[in-house]
């Protein structure tokens, strides 16, 4: 970057604002919609306003039904309070997001009608997402307004939180009986003042204590409704201040507590959501190199002159590469595109002593002097994505004006000309957020969907193989690698019931393997006619002998009963000949939960060896004798690593 | 540099009431605006609010029901 561009402030909002409203507007009238989103999308980064929001909801509400760009999204918002005033930032974020936000907005206080009767206009509306929003105040004015009255009263909170969590447990499961979609739950935010003041933490059940202790029983009494989520409100608050967050005018006047604000806030917490539970989530972060992983050229600088260590600005860049590390553990894949010499940028990777991403976080590399539109194409390419799911950041304003575009879909982060800000311009929308940690996890909805589908051809097809053959099942075998590494140990953790051996692994307990050439350690995907499963079994064995002995073999719920295990037995049998070893042994830990499990080896003729007294049993099957066959309906994938 | 407050606030009205910025006087007013009811009026209150760094007493709100209003009430506390 040039130091005319470093010098530069942001405009002011005054001489930009109402040029980029006007390039929004003739983009859409262009039917530019990806280049108007973009700009949207900048237009709320620099000035997230009220005023923004209405200007985007009405260029929204005047475009025609069926804009292929924009996904139709209905948003049912219940609220002990009048919420209404988000919805132009709701629409507004929506659009920048892709979607095409409906919203169902009964009165403040109709909850439990509408939740509770299947003949309520929320049923009717029949929502992609409902919302639950909460205040203490509002629905539990012992912990809140009445605080004292009942504190000097002496009755006790106990009640109140058991009843707390019946409550949100029952309407949550009323809703779940009539509707399919899923239920996001605000927790509750403390208030800006204690009402006993600093005597609060003194008290048995002062304010501090019981909003912990109510947001934990509501994470309960969530926790076994099927698409039921918490939605961290009191996080927000937090993170905004509460004095900041609320407008005490506004809640007394229109029963509107949120300060007008932070509306914007709360739109982007719900975009998180929504972009993860419609797929929109981002899936890779491409990223810049010179002064954006480090500070300085490495090409001018050297690597003695780059700034990246304990001193700042060296320790902002530290900071910016823990953060993408993270994404990285969270499973987002990352790409550099970068204009230098590949070996002046690899001696950083392999030689700067304060690095934390190393060469091998990194996907794919584009390190030349081509333009980096083409980098991010070829990219997407080899990672088999689509652009649409691609964040690029980059510090250098012409780069970042030549990838929007060209290339519009792509989601173009500008990182700001001071590097402590990075982070928080890489992490502020939360792009790449998921559900849960698990990819399975995030789909969880289209998952049951799929499976719903199958169970039902299940019960169409009368006879089982024809069942298999017409799922149309894809294997994807293949070793565990950087790629798979953390689902495959998360598989272990999280796997209770079809596992051998229920013996859980780090991700480093299974990278130790990796590197041991006596060991196997392979990964299961499977596709079938409804999807992509992805990654739902493993298998770790170890040659010993004469035997190849299996450690650990499990499979995720989610493809029980398909006779994939029989195709995971076959591939070690496979395996164990090629290794010159003539027998397959493994053993059998019998825990509650692993019912499904138990009687694998015993299907497939292993006989069993020994037993011991708390009922583990060892068994073997000679490969001289007998193999086990890989059922003939599974197809083997052509790209092993494709998930 | 910034343009004049009249015209900030002649945009703004534009924007939020869904009119046409040039069809703004100090005639309009909430009597015989169709896009200026009582809901729409407080998120006008709070879009000037905002543009404005300002903050307005509950009572102003509801002195603000003209352009003419607006102008005044904006005006006298920038």
């Amino acid at each position: 970057m040039t130091e005319s561009n470093a010098g530069k402030e942001t405009p002011g909002k005054a001489a930009a604002e109402p040029d980029r409203r006007a390039g929004i507007r003739a983009s859409l009238e262009a039917g530019a919609v990806p280049m108007a989103m973009q700009d949207a999308r900048l237009l709320l980064r620099e000035q997230p306003s009220a005023l923004n929001y209405r200007f985007l909801r009405q260029l929204v509400d005047a475009l025609p039904h069926d804009v292929a760009e924009l996904k139709p999204y209905r948003v049912a918002l219940l609220a002990s309070f009048s919420i209404e005033f988000i919805h132009d930032a709701l629409i507004a974020f929506g659009f920048v997001n892709g979607l095409r936000i409906h919203i169902y907005q009964p009165g403040f206080g109709q909850i439990n009608q509408e939740m509770l009767d299947p003949g309520s206009g929320l049923y009717a509306f029949a929502p992609d997402v409902a919302i639950l929003a909460i205040e203490g105040e509002d629905w539990l004015p012992e912990v809140y307004t009445d605080f004292m009255d009942v504190e000097a009263s002496g009755v006790g909170l106990g009640a109140v939180v058991t009843r707390f969590g019946e409550q949100m447990g029952s309407l949550a499961r009323a809703f779940r009986v009539t509707c399919a979609a899923p239920l996001l739950v605000h927790n509750l935010a403390l208030a800006c003042r204690r009402r006993a003041g600093i005597a609060d933490l003194r008290l048995p059940q002062g304010q501090v204590n019981m909003v912990v202790e109510l947001n934990h029983t509501l994470t309960q009494a969530l926790a076994d409704v099927v698409e039921a989520r918490v939605v961290d409100y009191a996080g927000l608050v937090n993170a905004a201040g509460s004095s900041n967050w609320y407008d005490t005018r506004m809640r007394l006047y229109a029963k509107a507590p949120i300060a007008n604000a932070m509306l914007g806030q709360l739109a982007q917490e719900y975009m998180r959501y929504f972009r993860a539970l419609r797929g929109l989530s981002k899936k890779c972060l491409v990223v810049d190199l010179d002064n954006t992983l480090w500070g300085g050229v490495i090409g001018e600088d050297g690597i003695d002159g780059i700034q990246l260590g304990p001193n700042y600005p060296g320790s902002a860049f530290v900071e910016f590469q823990r953060a993408v590390l993270d994404l990285y553990r969270r499973g987002v894949i990352l790409a550099i595109a970068s204009k230098n010499n590949a070996a002046d940028a690899d001696a950083v990777f392999t030689d700067h002593q304060f690095m934390l991403l190393r060469k091998e976080h990194f996907a794919e590399t584009e390190i030349h002097w081509e333009r980096k539109s083409d980098s991010l194409k070829r990219i997407a390419q080899r990672l088999n994505i689509g652009l649409e799911h691609i964040v690029f950041a980059d510090d250098n304003p012409a780069e970042c004006a030549q990838v929007r575009r060209e290339l519009p879909v792509v989601t173009v982060i500008q990182l700001p000309r001071r590097p402590e800000l990075y982070v928080d311009a890489l992490c502020a929308e939360g792009l790449f957020d998921t559900i849960t940690l698990s990819a399975e996890d995030r789909r969880r909805g289209q998952l049951y969907q799929q499976r719903a589908q199958s169970e039902s051809m299940r019960v169409g097809s009368g006879n089982i193989e024809d069942y298999y053959r017409d799922l149309d099942m894809e294997l994807h075998i293949a070793p565990v690698d950087a790629s798979s590494l953390a689902r495959a140990a998360q598989l272990t953790q999280k796997t209770s019931q079809f596992n051998l051996t229920t013996v859980r692994y780090s991700e480093a307990e299974v990278a130790a393997r990796l590197a041991d050439p006596n060991w196997l350690a392979i990964t299961v995907g499977v596709r079938d006619r409804f999807g992509d499963n992805g990654i739902v079994g493993v298998v770790m064995a170890q040659a010993r002998d004469d035997r190849l002995d299996i450690d650990t073999l499990l499979l995720s719920c989610r493809v029980i009963g398909r006779t994939v295990e029989t195709a995971m037995l076959a591939h070690l049998c496979d395996a164990a000949l090629a290794r010159g070893l003539g027998k397959l042994t493994g053993r059998l830990i019998p825990t509650a939960k692993n019912i499904p499990v138990r009687d694998l080896f015993e299907r497939h003729n292993f006989s069993k060896q020994s037993e011991d007294p708390a009922g583990t049993t060892i068994w073997g099957l000679d490969l001289e004798r007998g193999r086990v066959e890989r059922p003939t309906w599974f197809k083997i994938a052509a790209d092993p690593r494709s998930q | 540099m910034s343009k004049n407050v009249e015209q900030t606030i002649r945009d703004l009205m534009a924007i939020v009431l869904n009119t046409d910025a040039a069809k703004i006087d100090d005639g309009t007013s909430m009597d015989n605006t169709p896009g200026w009811d009582s809901a729409n009026h407080i998120n006008l209150v709070l879009a000037l609010e905002e543009e404005f760094s300002i903050s307005f007493e509950v009572s102003e709100f509801e002195m603000m029901t003209s352009y003419f209003d607006v102008v005044q009430t904006v005006t006298a506390k920038i």
